[in-house]
């Protein structure tokens, strides 16, 4: 089924179909194609940041293994939107039931955001990788591959994607630019990165927003829409604080998390982010940012978000008052 | 006619067999063994809190054993002339279907010693004739009416079910009857039920049925308020430590997930700057302790978690409180709760989104704003199929 929506979004519009398409990661890319052409792959596990490929690659995967039927025989879990280990295993058991249709003899699970398991769940999941192992193939995406178990990770073949440079991201915006009829200044693309992070998704997502305001793309056009996009500023929050208003800071942070759909740890990374820009003495700065870390390191390890973030709300209700 | 929809889902999802029948392991063994040595021992009771599966494991074990199962429950009349009518005869025969029969004698404890005269008596008389094993239930065994009962019979305890297990039971029967509840007010329910499965099902069939989860928090939460309450206010106003404080909240018999959020959310009506920030170290210290039980199965770590909870929170101060503070309940799980309502049409746009796209629907989530722009245009609109509700709520001004 070769659909092509002239109207699509363009993350989707524009998803490289083959592996030459690709920009960047070319050592993986080599190598993955060896893999495929021999038609035989083992499970994989794709590590690296958001928006460098990892998606990307397994489609083209799927797709090059199994051309027309590449549906049929290829399930896509995400591993932070399914309600725990019991239910990936049950679609996993499901999909497995039957037998690949095709020259293959194995079919494709590909597994993405796989670190938001957790190690009991990932215990589960290397045994339904071995239990399934003669139908199908694994190929795992995380951010960090120092999240997934080591038996995992010695099961699998692990790829490392780095950021996209620069220039890669270019190639994929000039062709965009060039489809939709866009006009984009040097600067307005300089924007576009750099408000992205590297991310080629949110890159091409924030030209696409961008584009449907104007098809001349530049700086103040760019940064009108970040502004528009961006979530509400957790400064506010740290103004409660210091004003001392414990009760509207805690109030205002619940809000901002559940409206803004955003975690525990994206909330201290805002924060850290802002201590220097506080108007403080410095060494309490310095104090409250070695809270912030200790903070992110609890999180990390599984502690209440909610619990641990007031707690260090309240260090910087001490702070306002210019205290320890 | 029944409607299905009117079954009562404790009844619905009773445990049918012996797998489905969670955190009990123990006493399943205990009564495999029973019914292997029997008629070494005539009579087994199974003794425990309400909902915690002894019903369901006496109908489990006859169904494994291909036995039927004759069965006398509280609302039956239990006098002397009528269990022996019942019972007597029953248990000097076989089953016609089944293999073998099993006697169940439900919920015991209803036996009257004056309404249900000599009842007990009759029942003892019968265990000592019966060719078939019987398995009596009681939420309470150890009252003296029960001395001679207790002598006869194998006393299997049954203990009130982990509230993780609990939580996995709500989900099974969320996505079987297709119903999305958010995992912090599962969460809640399953700790709020302390233990018991049949309440726990109940209050979640009832909130199934409500817009607002409100009435539940407010069901028959009452006694556990008061004190939590007077607990609360021991540990805040006092500055003295004693070694009550070591205890308190274990003794408030709250599920300590539930004590947590109570202590949180008054710790600032109580406490301002350095106070404030010295009795959130302790509570932040507490949940570290908590996160590391949970992990590392470390039930040591638990004397740590209550006192920092109990005298570490009360040493914050350097003098008695006085005056009268007025505690909130918690009140972040219902916010919670309420957001994830409000925003629905925002997850299932985002659903739809996601799964286009290859992405999580959390990374479409967090990306919403910017996508709201993207989807502006209505050609992609129509290719997401989204419908008017949600094209709706693209279309509405961002409220803050």
């Amino acid at each position: 089924m070769a659909e092509s929506y002239n109207h699509d979004v363009w993350t989707e519009k524009y998803r490289p179909k083959k592996f030459e398409d690709m920009v960047g990661q070319e050592e993986i890319i080599k190598r993955v194609k060896a893999l495929t052409n021999s038609m035989n792959i083992p499970h994989l596990l794709l590590a690296g940041p958001a928006g460098t490929g990892k998606s990307t690659i397994a489609l083209i995967i799927v797709k090059e293994l199994f051309g027309e039927s590449w549906r049929e025989n290829y399930l896509e879990l995400n591993a932070s939107d399914e309600r725990g280990i019991d239910v990936v295993r049950q679609k996993v058991k499901d999909f497995a039931r039957t037998k690949a249709i095709g020259d293959v003899p194995f079919k494709i699970i590909f597994l993405d955001e796989a670190d938001a398991l957790t190690r009991e769940a990932q215990q589960a999941l290397r045994r339904t990788m071995e239990n399934y192992t003669s139908t199908c193939r694994f190929i795992l995406s995380c951010n960090y591959s120092s999240k997934i178990l080591d038996p995992i990770q010695s099961r699998a073949v692990v790829f490392r994607f780095q950021l996209l440079e620069k220039k890669d991201i270019k190639k994929r915006i000039d062709i965009i630019s060039k489809n939709e009829g866009l006009s984009i200044t040097p600067d307005a693309f300089d924007v576009l990165y750099e408000s992205s992070e590297g991310d080629c998704r949110r890159v091409i997502n924030l030209l696409q927003a961008t584009a449907s305001i104007s098809p001349n793309i530049t700086p103040d056009l760019v940064n009108t829409i970040v502004s528009k996009a961006k979530p509400s500023d957790i400064k506010i929050v740290l103004d409660y604080a210091l004003s001392g208003d414990f009760i509207n800071a805690r109030e205002k942070l619940l809000d901002i998390m559940l409206k803004e759909s955003i975690s525990g740890q994206d909330v201290i990374k805002a924060i850290q982010k802002e201590v220097w820009n506080l108007p403080i003495d410095n060494k309490l700065k310095v104090r409250l940012t070695e809270k912030t870390g200790e903070a992110e390191f609890r999180l990390v390890e599984g502690s209440d978000e909610f619990i641990q973030l007031e707690a260090l709300l309240a260090s910087f209700i001490l702070a306002g008052q210019g205290g320890e | 006619m029944i409607d299905i929809n009117n079954i009562p889902w404790c009844e619905k999802y009773r445990a049918k067999k012996i797998e489905d029948i969670k955190g009990q392991e123990l006493a399943i063994d205990k009564v495999k063994m029973f019914l292997r040595t029997f008629p070494q021992k005539k009579a087994v009771i199974l003794h425990g809190p309400p909902g915690t599966g002894k019903t369901s494991l006496a109908y489990a074990i006859a169904y494994e054993n291909d036995s039927e199962i004759l069965e006398l429950n509280a609302s039956d009349l239990r006098n002397k002339d009528k269990i022996s009518q019942i019972i007597g005869p029953a248990t000097q025969q076989r089953s016609l279907f089944k293999k073998s029969k099993i006697i169940l004698v439900d919920e015991v404890d209803g036996i009257s010693t004056i309404k249900d005269r000599g009842g007990i008596g009759e029942l003892l008389f019968i265990l000592e004739r019966s060719s078939f094993p019987v398995i009596i239930t009681a939420n309470d065994i150890w009252q003296k009416k029960f001395n001679l009962l207790r002598k006869k019979a194998e006393i299997i305890s049954l203990k009130e079910v982990e509230y993780k297990v609990i939580k996995d039971i709500l989900n099974q029967v969320c996505e079987k009857e297709n119903h999305a509840v958010s995992g912090e007010i599962i969460t809640s329910i399953a700790i709020k039920s302390r233990g018991d499965i049949r309440a726990a099902l109940n209050d979640l069939q009832l909130l199934s049925k409500m817009d607002s989860p409100e009435l539940l928090i407010e069901a028959g939460e009452r006694n556990k308020e008061q004190s939590i309450f007077t607990s609360l206010q021991y540990v805040f106003k006092n500055a003295q430590i004693d070694t009550k404080m070591l205890k308190i909240f274990d003794e408030t018999n709250m599920p300590i997930d539930e004590i947590f959020l109570w202590i949180e959310e008054n710790i600032p009506l109580e406490y301002k700057g350095t106070e404030l920030a010295k009795a959130f170290n302790a509570l932040s210290m507490a949940d570290v302790f908590r996160g590391r039980i949970r992990r590392q199965r470390h039930w040591r770590f638990m004397v740590y978690e209550y006192f920092l909870l109990g005298p570490a929170i009360a040493s914050v101060k350097d003098y008695n409180r006085t005056g009268w503070t007025s505690y909130r309940k918690p009140s972040r799980i219902l916010k919670i709760w309420l957001q994830n309502q409000r925003s629905a049409k925002k997850k299932s746009i985002c659903i739809k989104y996601a799964k286009h796209t290859h992405i999580s629907t959390k990374t479409a989530m967090k990306d919403f704003l910017l996508l709201k722009i993207i989807l502006q245009e209505n050609n992609l609109r129509k290719m997401l199929k989204l419908n008017e509700e949600e094209i709706a709520y693209l279309d509405k001004p961002i409220i803050s």
